[in-house]
């Protein structure tokens, strides 16, 4: 049991790096097209919220890990 | 479950109300109601294709709905009022009368398996029967379809997944945050958490709304790319007008 405490935090933990840098990435990106087209924000901001909820969701997966090795295995 | 029947009674009342005495010319509070949805079924138009009338009146109701749920959530006293319940080896656990209604699983599974059947039935609608199996189960160079069509059918299902853990797992993740922040420090710096719940709230009904609307704009158009390559260069030139060309400073 403390192993599988063990292992959900190791994976929400690890699993958390990839999206971070990704979404880092996509916001830099996003900030980047704003400041050299600031009429563009409004074209922007979508696109950019779908796309980080794509990178969000690779989070989520882990998320889901965790919560597997927590609750459903016994 | 409570949090999302107020969330409905909430929009039941306001939408009653509000189309009794709707005016052409809005007043201060009908326009406050009115400015959302005017943004978002621009949105919507602007990047749902040419059948954007059909679904966005599902868009917006997902929109308002986990809106209104999430900041129902923030309010005082709910998930802390609540009733005493005997637990687990004899403690004592209070069970909330009203909980954020996305920090349950069951709320944002069922309205993920809406966005599911909608984007599917869309499909369907758009393909035919026939048309969508084909698409669903046969690849695009006939000999990778075995490699292809497994990915292919879970990331559909991951859809399903990633919709509902996403919002679960914000909303749940915020309640936990703030009440992980009151524990260490009782003053002045949850505020600062419940401001950043707020703007989280509202993104996560933003993404699943748009969402939403992404999977069924893809499940239509997946048919016009087969029938005319020519057909969604239409609209293509009023983007590039509503957008200038980049400053060169």
């Amino acid at each position: 049991m403390e192993f599988q405490l063990l292992a959900a935090g190791l994976a929400i933990g690890l699993g958390t790096i990839g999206p971070g840098i990704g979404i880092g990435i996509g916001f830099s990106k996003a900030m980047e097209a704003i400041g050299r087209n600031p009429d563009a924000s409004g074209t922007i901001f979508v696109p950019y919220i779908l796309g980080l909820a794509l990178t969000e969701a690779m989070a989520i997966y882990a998320l889901v890990i965790g919560l597997i090795l927590i609750f459903a295995v016994s | 479950m409570v949090g999302a029947l107020l969330a409905s009674a909430l929009l039941l009342l306001a939408t009653v109300y509000l189309s009794r005495r709707a005016t052409l010319v809005p007043g201060r509070f009908q326009a406050l109601v009115e400015f959302p949805i005017e943004w978002l079924a621009g949105i919507v138009k602007g990047t749902g294709g040419k059948r954007w009338k059909e679904f966005v009146g599902l868009v917006i109701a997902i929109f308002m709905f986990v809106l209104v749920a999430n900041f129902i959530g923030l309010l005082p006293g709910v998930g802390v009022v609540g009733i005493n319940h005997a637990g687990e080896g004899g403690s004592t656990v209070i069970v909330p009368l009203v909980r954020p209604a996305a920090a349950d699983l069951n709320f944002t599974l069922g309205l993920a398996i809406i966005a599911f059947v909608a984007f599917i039935g869309w499909g369907i609608r758009a393909n035919g029967v026939g048309g969508y199996l084909k698409e669903l189960l046969i690849a695009e160079p006939a000999y990778m379809t075995p490699l292809l069509t497994p990915i292919h059918l879970i990331s559909e299902l991951s859809r399903l997944i990633s919709l509902s853990m996403r919002l679960f797992g914000n909303v749940f993740a915020g309640e936990v945050l703030l009440a992980v922040m009151l524990a260490l420090v009782p003053i002045f710096i949850p505020v600062v958490f419940l401001g950043l719940e707020v703007i989280f709230g509202f993104v996560q009904a933003l993404v699943f709304a748009l969402l939403t609307m992404t999977y069924i704009t893809l499940a239509i158009a997946e048919h016009r790319q087969h029938e005319s390559g020519d057909e969604h260069t239409g609209h293509q030139p009023e983007e590039r007008e509503a957008s200038p060309t980049p400053g060169t400073a």
